[in-house]
This record gives structure tokens, sequence and C-alpha cells, in this order.
């Protein structure tokens, strides 16, 4: 496996530095939930933007550039100068690890240092910085993960990415149910609709407009969105999911006599979120989590979103979402009144001017 | 590099920074601008071919945080905001609320970016009219003023210091460079030269605007709106091929990564890069400039800290405050808390925040029979200045009026329609949306069945009364991230406000009536809300000729310094009746003229 290194100029890197890290505050001003007391990474403003994944282009084509990304890696070394910065990761041979350059503003190095790799989309990795030559976490980056054998490293994805992060089985499972019901997918006639523009699309057609739609479903990928969410830039929502989840699970299997909770019927999910409404739900056990309504919107935003996201953030899987507003809504000659495909970058749409 | 001077330093890279540093590189100097944010690019600039805006509903409007601040009574609450819009928690703005307790807010902040506030900008871009920049003269002898029993309208009503015909030919030269699309037939204004290009063709619904204006006799126009539609030869821009593709609806809150709205980056400060007189534009970003140093009457120093945080200091031969009225007010003011003499002179009759403005603002809405695809849009497609003529006003009993265009980007595309779903302000995005659980399964269906592609607003934009007691002030006790105190916004809307808030909702509210078969029309405005800013941050620092009575000369430069000058929206002494960025970006023009006269024509 080769590294590409991409170049980007130090003004590139230091445009998502700045606001993030300089400062001079330790307080913890970012801490919605998600540290534990005394995490550093408190301090910092939107740690989750690290390493920074971005698009990529290979100066030439749209079908060569769409299936990656670029990764930057920053190491901050202002309070500690080091000497030399290396990332080893799972996105290159583990043997060799990429060195950071330190970045210059006018003429002087500032203590940052980065470097920008290539990696593909949908992936997920882990990695490490060597700083002097001793490996240690990315001391910004939220995400971290235990290996099998223990270790904790730092992780990062890319777009699109439907490896499961967050939620177990049992959760995504559950979860699907939650949010077919606030999505507009499941009535049938939609159901019908969104079926038919996936299988309209030719075997071609589908490799190259949605190289990266894994699975049609009612939720179209706004489990996984969420799933993403909550591992990154709202991790601090994590333990709701998780704790609402059970306890959801809990009642719905005991209102459906025992059985499966993700195969009950439609009608338990809607008196369940008639309840939530209300703040009073009939078996929740409000010691492990006080607000139901607070959840329900949670989720009512995530799954919003997560519908007609930009499928790059792992939801809207195949542009399922804007395909069914582009079939749903048709003026009188069946031309589409959601024609979103001229706006965005090919090959999810069909704009060559911008490239995402 | 510390030792390190400068001829001329601008404070801030947009509307009101750009224009000046326009006119001085382009006489051959050189000027160093110190710009908070980061140095996005659009896809021709950057050296990967990647812009670093994108058409993605999420850089808009980004994912949940929560204020941390201390002390404040939303300590706790979500907020969502764009990329370039400042930290709430690192760099807060406060407010007094009308219950007399303190909120954080987004509202009040344009954009931390080079461009400022022009990247994220609607783009929408009439001039003021003549009559706005005389309301004392207009008003001395009015004795019908609506709701104004104390008489304070006609009191602190105030001319600016100098006429339209002084400021029309940098409106006409702002037109030209920025790159304007529009049409003038039916305008209350009249250019000395016609610098628009053409407007592309209207979205299906602005109709229903059009033809409800039409039925009121109200003169329209096609919105004036920064974004280039045809090749631009002054910023060296070019459209694509099918013009049509410009209108996209990532417009309002969106920077562009084609460059083709005319932000002050693309239209006036790219375009230097080339251009080395005597060392042309230095544009540094990822600066914060935390304070100015003084000696006697003149600002020998800019304090500033670089992209790593680390303090920095430059030696200036002029100074151009421009980071936009709220943060220009707060620089000064942090300069003089370090400083006892630098504040004396600066606020030598306690004015400097004083009279802080924005715009009375408000509209209407409505859902109209006939769905359009709203996503091949600008921000807007028809104007009129029918309640902006003094016929009109003085009938009504108002001291002055405003503007009134129809939206069209809004809620245009999915996710934005739901997060702005009965929002009245920054800081309740999603809120409508997530407070409505009727929309799901059924319930989402008809909402989308009604919402999506129809509904359609008409909004006003007018002239605010001065207030004294409108004011910014440093907050006693929240501190940003670098320990400075954020800014503190407090104000209130006169009566008189509510009053022309009204008869303007109103007229909205007809437009949408007399335009065909709409229904569930309702109107409103933000005279219920002491927080709307309508990114309209203006005064605190105005100028007039009387030193007694203004923080700045006519030139824009404080009275008690040699060389220091302001001018983002905080000169304005009345708040115009049009949205400002245009007129920011003339008078800066016209201050790039004089500052010529100061550092030398070529
Ligand atoms: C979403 C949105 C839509 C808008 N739509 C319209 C519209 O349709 N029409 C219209 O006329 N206006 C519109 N505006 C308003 C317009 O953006 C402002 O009127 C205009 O940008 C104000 O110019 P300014 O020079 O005062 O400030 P800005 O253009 O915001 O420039 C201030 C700059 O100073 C920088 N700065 C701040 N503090 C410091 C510091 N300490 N050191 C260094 N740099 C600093 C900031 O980062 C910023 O780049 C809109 C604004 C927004 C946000």
């Amino acid at each position: 496996m080769k590294i590409e290194v991409i170049e980007k100029d130090d003004q590139y890197i230091l445009n998502h530095c700045t606001k993030y890290l300089a400062r001079e505050s330790r307080d913890a001003r970012h801490d919605f939930g998600q540290y534990a007391p005394g995490d550093e990474r408190a301090a910092i403003c939107e740690a989750w933007r690290f390493p920074v994944v971005d698009a990529h282009w290979d100066g030439s084509s749209a079908a060569g550039s769409y299936p990656y990304n670029d990764v930057t890696f920053v190491y901050d070394g202002r309070r500690t100068a080091p000497a030399s910065v290396a990332v080893l990761g799972t996105f290159g041979p583990l043997h060799s690890p990429v060195p950071l350059r330190p970045l210059v503003f006018a003429g002087e190095p500032t203590g940052f240092f980065a470097t920008t790799v290539r990696v593909p989309k949908g992936q997920v990795h882990t990695y490490k910085f060597a700083v002097d030559g001793d490996y240690t976490l990315d001391p910004v980056n939220p995400q971290r993960t235990v290996l099998d054998n223990g270790e904790p490293w730092s992780r990062f994805f890319t777009d699109a990415c439907t490896v499961p992060l967050s939620l177990s089985r049992t959760e995504r499972d559950l979860l699907g149910r939650l949010v077919c019901h606030l999505l507009p997918f499941r009535l049938d006639e939609n159901r019908r609709l969104i079926r038919g523009v996936y299988e309209s699309l030719d075997r071609a057609s589908r490799d190259e407009e949605f190289p990266l739609a894994y699975l049609l479903d009612d939720e179209v990928g706004t489990v996984n969105y969420i799933d993403k969410l909550i591992a990154r830039q709202e991790q601090h929502h994590a333990d709701d999911y998780h704790t609402c989840l059970k306890i959801i699970g809990e009642i719905i299997r005991s209102r459906f006599g025992g059985l499966d909770p993700a195969a009950a019927p439609a009608e338990l999910y809607a008196d369940l979120y008639r309840q939530m409404e209300t703040e009073k739900v009939d078996g929740w056990d409000y010691s492990r989590y006080g607000s139901p309504r607070f959840f329900l919107l949670l989720l009512r935003r995530h799954a919003m979103t997560g519908a007609f996201v930009h499928p790059k953030h792992g939801g809207n899987s195949g542009a399922a979402g804007w395909m069914y507003l582009e079939s749903r809504f048709r003026d009188a000659r069946d031309g589409t009144l959601f024609d979103w495909r001229r706006a965005l970058e090919s090959p999810l749409g069909h704009n060559t001017d911008y490239r995402g | 590099m510390d030792g390190e001077s400068a001829e001329v330093v601008v404070i801030g890279s947009g509307a009101g920074g750009a224009p000046l540093t326009h006119t001085l590189v382009r006489a051959g100097h050189r000027v160093v601008v110190l710009e908070k944010g980061p140095l996005l690019r659009t896809q021709a600039q950057s050296p990967t071919g990647l812009s670093d805006f994108k058409r993605d509903e999420c850089f808009a409007t980004g994912s949940e945080k929560r204020i941390t601040v201390q002390g404040v009574a939303n300590t706790g609450e979500s907020y969502f905001s764009s990329h370039v819009e400042p930290d709430l928690n690192d760099e807060p703005h406060v407010y007094r609320d009308s219950d007399g307790r303190d909120r954080v807010t987004i509202e009040g902040y344009t954009a931390q970016v080079v461009g400022g506030g022009t990247q994220l900008y609607g783009g929408v871009s009439p001039r003021f009219t003549p009559e706005d920049l005389r309301l004392a003269t207009l008003n001395a002898s009015r004795g019908d003023l609506r709701d104004d029993p104390g008489g304070e309208v006609r009191r602190e009503a105030r001319d600016w210091p100098l006429d339209y015909a002084a400021l029309e030919p940098y409106y006409t030269k702002a037109e030209e460079l920025v790159g304007i699309n529009g049409t003038w037939d039916g305008q209350a204004k009249v250019p000395s030269r016609d610098r628009y290009q053409p407007p592309l063709e209207p979205n299906p619904i602005s109709a229903y605007a059009a033809a409800g204006m039409d039925a009121l006799g109200m003169r329209r126009y096609r919105t004036p709106l920064a974004v280039i539609t045809r090749d631009h030869a002054p910023s060296g821009r070019t459209v694509p091929a099918d013009t049509d593709t410009v209108k996209t609806a990532f417009v309002n809150r969106y920077g562009d990564p084609l460059g083709l709205k005319s932000n002050a980056w693309v239209s006036l400060l790219a375009p230097l890069r080339d251009v080395n007189g005597s060392g042309g534009l230095d544009l540094r970003a990822n600066c914060t400039v935390t304070h100015l140093e003084a000696d006697g009457p003149r600002v020998t120093k800019v304090h500033y800290r670089d992209p790593g945080g680390r303090p920095r200091t430059l030696a200036a031969g002029t100074v151009v405050v421009a980071c936009s009225a709220i943060e220009s007010v707060r620089l000064l003011q942090l300069s003089g808390l370090l400083d006892p003499a630098f504040d004396k002179r600066v606020n030598a009759n306690g004015l400097l925040g004083r009279y802080f403005l924005t715009h009375c603002f408000g509209g209407a809405q409505c859902i109209v029979p006939e769905r359009s695809d709203k996503s091949k849009t600008l921000d807007s497609d028809w104007a009129t200045d029918h309640c902006a003529r003094p016929e009109w006003f003085r009938a009504q009993g108002l001291w002055a009026g405003g503007v009134i265009y129809n939206n069209t980007s809004d809620g245009a595309l999915p996710l934005s329609l739901a997060r702005t779903w009965h929002a009245m302000d920054m800081d309740t995005m999603w809120k409508g949306y997530l407070y409505d659980t009727s929309l799901v399964g059924n319930g989402f269906e008809d909402y989308l069945e009604e919402s999506f592609g129809r509904r359609l607003s008409v909004a006003f934009m007018a002239n605010q009364v001065p207030q004294r007691e409108n004011r910014i002030e440093l907050h006693p006790s929240v501190k940003d991230k670098w320990g400075r105190p954020v800014a503190y916004i407090i104000k209130t809307w006169h009566p008189h406000d509510r009053a022309l808030m009204d008869a303007l909702a109103e007229q909205c509210r007809q437009i949408l009536v007399r335009g065909g078969d709409v229904r569930d029309v309702s109107s409103g405005s933000v005279g219920g809300s002491v927080v709307r800013i309508a990114n309209h941050v203006l005064g605190g620092a105005r100028f007039g000729t009387n030193a007694g009575d203004s923080v700045l000369d006519p030139d824009c430069r404080a009275w008690n310094f040699d060389n220091l000058y302001v001018t983002d929206g905080a000169f304005m002494p009345t708040s115009g009746s049009a949205n400002p960025t245009l007129t920011i970006e003339a008078n800066s023009f016209r201050v790039g003229d004089v500052l010529l006269d100061r550092v030398g024509r070529p």
C-alpha cells in the first residue's frame, strides 16, 4: 500500500487551526458532556474537526477524484516544540510513518505541524503520532478506540462511511424503526416511489452516480448518519442514544409480549411517540433518563438531517432522500421541481463546474 | 518580524475594509490587512483546485453545540452556527433581553473570514435614497409622527455629513468594481451611470410577488444582487457557460465555491494579488487584533495575535478599523481599557458605542398554489421603493421609509426549510421544527406538500430610530478565549419603530394577498424581539460635522486622533432604507480617496 501525500499550502492548514486551537483560556468551554473531568480537549473548540477530512481533486477528473478524501493531520507543538513529528496509521504501511512538516507564518514557525494524505472514502482508520520518536495519541481528536490488544489508538473515518462505529446491531435495528416513523418514506406510496427510483437505475448508473450507496431501506441511511454524528460532531449525545434506546427497547418489548421490539407493529411506535411528547411514558425509567421528550426532539432533528443531508455525511444514502423529493414534486409537464443534481458536484450530481 | 511597520494597516477585510484597501493598493501603496478569519478560497484560486466553501447545507448551519458561558440566562442551551461564525463559547456576544437578563447570542456577528459578512450575505444591494441621508432636515418641522409623544424621533434624527450627490460617484464605483446585477427602471434612486450586469430569469414563484406589487401600483425593479451574471472584467472573474446554473439557492449564509457571489474578497482584494506597487497587498489571515496603542493623537502600534496565537505588534502610519460595528467599537473600548489616555481621546463625549443601530425589519409570508423549484434561485427577484418614497412615509405619519423585496432562497433546500421553520432568529434555529411535533409520518407529508417550493415571503428593510441608550459596551464579567471582555449589546425598539414596522409589514402582507390565490398569509416584524439584528450591524461610532455629537469626523476619522479611521457599518448615524453593504462599500471607497490625499496619489 503506497501512501499518496497531497500538497496543501500552509494557508489551507492554518485556516483549519487558528479558530479551533489558538487560545489562552484553558477552561472547559467546549465540554458538552462528552469528556471526562479534567480532559484537556474540553478547552479546544470543535476538536472533532481533527484530522481534517476534505474533498479530493486529482487535477483532472471527477470520476477519478470522487472515491477519495484528503485527510490532513495536525499536531500542535506550540508548547513542547518537538524536533520531529510523524503520523503512523492503518491508512498506510505500518512500518513507515509519514512526516509532518512545520507550518510557517510570515517566515517563522508557528509550532503547528501537518501533512495531508489521500485516503479512500468509506473507511475507518486508527493512527498515532510519533513525536520525537515517541508514539502518542492525537491529543486533540476526541475519537479514540481500543484495539483488541487493549491499546488505545486515535481514530478517524472518511466520507460516506458505513462501518458502524457507535451503535450496536440491536441499537441500530431499533433506531431504524424509530426514525422510519418520523420520516415520510415509510408510507406505502412513498416506499414504492423510492424503490421505483432505485430499481429504475441501471447497473452502470448505480455504479457511477452512487458508488457509495450501500443499501436501501426505509430510513435511507439515517441510522448510519446518526451513528457517525455521535461518533464525531455530536459525541456528547452518544449516551442519550445508548440510554434511551435501551429504555425504549425494554418498553416496546414489554408492550409486545416479550418479543423482538424491531418486529413490533408501527402503532406501538406511534403510541410511544405520543407519550414521549408529553413526557409521560408508561414504564419509562426516569431515574435513568429524565426527559423522553428531549430525546424525541433530538431524534427528530437527527432524522430530518440524516434523510436529506449531503450523502458524504453518511445519511441520505445514495441521495434517496433527494430523489424522493425529486420524483415527488413534478410540474405539469412532469419535470421535476427539485432539480438538486444541477448544483451538485459530478458524479453525485450533474454539475461539472463545481467539484465538491 | 516584530519591529515591523506599515504605512497603512487595515483591520478587517470585509465591506468596510476591502474597498479602501483596493483604492490604496491600486494607487501603488502597501497595505497590511489583518483579518481574524481564515482565507477561504474559491475553486479557481485554490492551489488544489477545490474550494473551502461547499454546497452542503451543513456548512451554513452546523452540528449542535451548547452554550457553556456562565452567568447568563441561556447557559446549557443548544445553538447552531456556520463554519465561519465565531464560536460562541470562545467569543460570545451577550445581549440584555427584555426580561432584563443577559443571554449569549449569535446575532450581531457577520462572518469571520477574509471578505467578512459579504462571504455569507444574500447580496441584496440597493442604494440608500437621498432622503435617508437627511432625515433630520426632512423631519424638522413634522408634528404628525406616530407614537412619538416625547418627540425623540425628531430630536434624534441626524443628517449625514454628506449628501447623496457626494456619495453617488462612489456608489457607481462600488457597483462596477463589486459586480452587481439588477435593473434601474422603477428605482427611486437615479445612477449617474448604469454599471449593473443583466439579471437572470426570475424564479416562477416570484411572479406572485410581482403581481401583488403591480396590483398595488408599486413600481418594481429586479432586486440588485451582488452576484455576477456575466464575465466581470474588473475582478477577472468568469461565469459558467450556462449562466442559469449560477442560481443554486446556496446563497444566503453560504460562501460561494465558484466566487460568483461578489464578496469583498473575490471582487476587491483577490485582484490585488498581482499588483505590486511598493509592496501591494499584504493580507494576513487568521490574525486577530487585540488592541491599539497610541501616543497622544497618533495611533502608533497595532497589537495582534498571529495564527498560532502569539502576540505580535505592527507599527502603523495610518490605522483603519473595519471589524464590523460591534467588534470595532469593542476593539476601541478594549484599547481604552488598557490606556485611559486612549479612552479619553476616542470617547471624549461618551458617544463611543452609543446610537448602535440595526434595521427595522420584518415582512409577510404565505403558501402559493403553484409549486416552483426554489433550488434555482439567488436571494431575491423583485424589489420596490414604493415605501421608501417621502410621499409614502409622510402620509403614514412615519419619519422614514424602507425597501421591500421578495425572498427566494429561504427554505429552498430541505434542511433549511426544516431548521428555519418558525425560527425567529439565529438563536432559535431548528427549534420551531422540533417543537412542532405533528411533523411525523403523515404530518410530515402534509408539511412537505404545503411547504416545499410553495412558501413565499416578502421582506422590508427600514430605518431604525437612533437612540442613545441603544449601545455596545464591554460586558462586566464574560470574557473571550483571550481573557478580554466581550461585547455587550443593549438595545430596544422605539415605539415609532414598532409603528413603522407594523405599517411596512402590512404592505408586505398586502403584496401577497393581492398576488394571487395564496393562503395562510401571515406577517410580522422584529418589533417584539430585542435580539434581532438581521446581520446588519451599524452605528456605535457615528460620523458627523459636530465633534460633540459624533465619534468620527466626516472623513470617518476619530475626532481626537490624527491617523485613526473607522469604516465599517459603525459610521452610520441612521441605518438607511435598504440593506447596508453597498453603502458601507461606497463610503469605504470615498474614505479611500481621503486616504490617498494623506499617503499620496500616484
Ligand atoms: C447571512 C447574512 C446575509 C446577509 N445578507 C445581506 C444582504 O443581502 N445585503 C446586505 O446589504 N447585507 C447583508 N448582510 C450584511 C453584510 O454582510 C454586512 O452588512 C457587511 O458585511 C458589513 O460590513 P463590515 O465591514 O461592517 O463588516 P464585515 O464585512 O463583517 O467585516 C468585518 C471583518 O472584520 C474581521 N474582524 C473582526 N474583528 C477583528 C479583529 N479583532 N481583528 C481582525 N479582524 C477582525 C471579521 O472577521 C470580518 O472579516 C448579510 C450578512 C449575513 C451574515
